[in-house]
């Protein structure tokens, strides 16, 4: 009874009391809620729209269902390589293009939302070292490691050397076997890379503590990693009717490099800026607050 | 030293955000008990007048005491989806028992002669309810009120992983930055604040509603 009666409404002071509020959902990475942030600002300035944000989900997966139950309309940030294997169920597919034409079509012919076009950056696994063992072996990519690989100890979060298919198992059938692997919770893993604890990690591409440590991200050189190029994705409903948002997910596409948003969430997890300051700051620079539309590109 | 600093320095930098996000949580968490006394204290009169009753809704208020409030947040969440209204259902839930209980206790405790008096002096049902029992018990019933709102503060606090949003997002992002004792404190203390401010301005409430003091 209370249930219905509770769900049906929304309460004064709490959420948007109208129909013309947009839910955006986040992760609770530091990245997501920023984006959520910079298109809340953005939807807020060029359409009547209010905007509601549902901060620290857990997972894409809990996105996915947000979006389907209607409790969100906007995902912040989805990415290609997570959602192929997640909400889609399929095979991982390597070509970053291939993979973004696919999410598009699978995502309007089975959910109807839009998976709109990548923001520029990607939040994707990679290997990386100190910069200083990078000069001094003279490393630029993952091969370059082969010749090292015996007496390299290698740090990586637990999750990943069980995964399937990008896990280590896979890793190991597309390039080397290291000589130590030192499984371990992923928050220690950047600092056991900049101590001298490890000599080589599995890092997050987009994660601002690559630049805290001072490490060097190597070229995925065969491609062994699916991309996992982060999008936005919106509801049909609420596109048909805001049109409008439409031009702002154009006016970030590709606007954002990987650099640029470990720079972001250097900011947001190292120097504990809140994510808002950060989208903010990251428009005000770009000049995405100038009268004139294109002034994003 | 240096991370009580740093804690100034972010509360500093972000009054308006803890603000904002303080003052949704203290509204999840009054809307939470408001709803919770509608329900209760009907209830709690209900099971005082017929006694069989009372030992089986006591029962069914602990029993949900019992869950801890994280796993009915998520199973509630399958129902009623993301946000708010999903934290303040939970909070209603935990909020049943002390003020059920509280109202049971109060009515109960009504002295038996002052009923009779009233009774005798030709007062209906209703007016004895109205103008003898709910005064007398009053006070008791606000001590369950504000044990349920110092719990729910702390319930509320949870609703961060079902994007509710509130002071415990605050407390998230800390555990997510590379240092991150300072956002921590930056919402814990504020909910720590809000519980002991709640439970000191209610208990004055409750003094000045106790029978035998001018209201």
């Amino acid at each position: 009874m209370l249930v219905v009666m509770l769900s049906g409404c929304s309460l004064p002071g709490l959420a948007g009391t109208s129909q013309d509020t947009i839910k955006i959902g986040s992760l609770t990475q530091s990245e997501s809620e920023t984006m959520a942030q910079m298109l809340a600002i953005l939807i807020e300035r060029e359409t009547d729209a209010q905007t509601e944000l549902v901060t620290k989900l857990g997972s894409s997966i809990v996105q996915h269902q947000g979006m389907q139950r209607g409790d969100i309309d906007i995902s912040s940030t989805r990415y290609t390589g997570t959602d192929i294997a997640g909400a889609l169920d399929m095979e991982p597919i390597k070509d970053p293009d291939k993979a973004l034409k696919t999410v598009k079509r699978e995502f309007q012919d089975r959910f109807n939302q839009t998976w709109e076009e990548t923001y520029g950056f990607a939040n994707s696994y990679s290997i990386a070292v100190t910069e200083e063992f990078a000069a001094e072996h003279d490393i630029e990519t993952i091969s370059d490691l082969e010749p090292l690989a015996d007496d390299l100890r290698f740090g990586v979060d637990n999750a990943w050397v069980n995964r399937e298919g990008d896990g280590y198992e896979g890793f190991q059938e597309t390039y080397f076997d290291f000589g130590n692997v030192y499984p371990m919770n992923l928050g220690l893993v950047y600092q056991a890379a900049a101590t001298g604890n490890m000599d080589v990690v599995l890092a997050y591409s987009s994660d601002g503590r690559i630049k805290e440590y001072n490490l060097k991200v190597l070229e995925d050189d065969k491609q062994f990693f699916p991309p996992y190029d982060a999008s936005p994705v919106i509801n049909n409903e609420v596109l048909e009717k805001y049109p409008k948002i439409k031009d702002i997910t154009r006016r970030l596409h590709n606007e954002i490099s990987t650099e640029e948003m470990q720079e972001l969430n250097y900011m947001a997890d190292v120097e504990r800026v809140n994510p808002r300051k950060v989208a903010k700051q990251f428009l005000e620079k770009n000049n995405y607050f100038e009268n004139d539309q294109e002034g994003g590109g | 030293m240096g991370t009580i600093q740093e804690f100034i320095n972010y509360v500093g930098a972000n009054a308006d955000y803890i603000w904002t996000e303080f003052y949704r949580h203290f509204l999840m968490s009054i809307y939470g008990v408001l709803f919770a006394s509608i329900i209760s204290i009907p209830i709690g009169i209900l099971i005082a007048k017929y006694g069989k009753l009372s030992s089986w809704v006591l029962a069914a208020g602990s029993i949900i005491q019992t869950i801890p409030a994280l796993g009915a947040m998520a199973v509630i969440m399958i129902v009623m989806g993301l946000g708010t209204n999903t934290a303040i259902t939970t909070l209603v839930l935990y909020s049943i028992l002390p003020i059920t209980q509280n109202t049971y206790v109060g009515m109960k405790n009504v002295d038996k002669t002052v009923i009779e008096a009233g009774y005798a002096s030709g007062m209906t049902k209703f007016q004895l309810l109205r103008m003898v029992e709910i005064p007398l018990a009053v006070s008791v019933i606000m001590a369950g009120i504000r044990t349920a709102l110092v719990i729910g503060i702390g319930i509320i606090a949870i609703g961060a992983f079902i994007g509710a949003g509130g002071l415990g997002a605050i407390i998230v992002t800390g555990t997510n930055a590379t240092d991150g004792t300072p956002i921590i404190l930056a919402g814990a203390i504020p909910t720590a604040i809000m519980a002991i401010l709640a439970d000191v301005v209610l208990g004055w409430i409750e003094q000045r509603l106790q029978p035998g003091k001018t209201a």
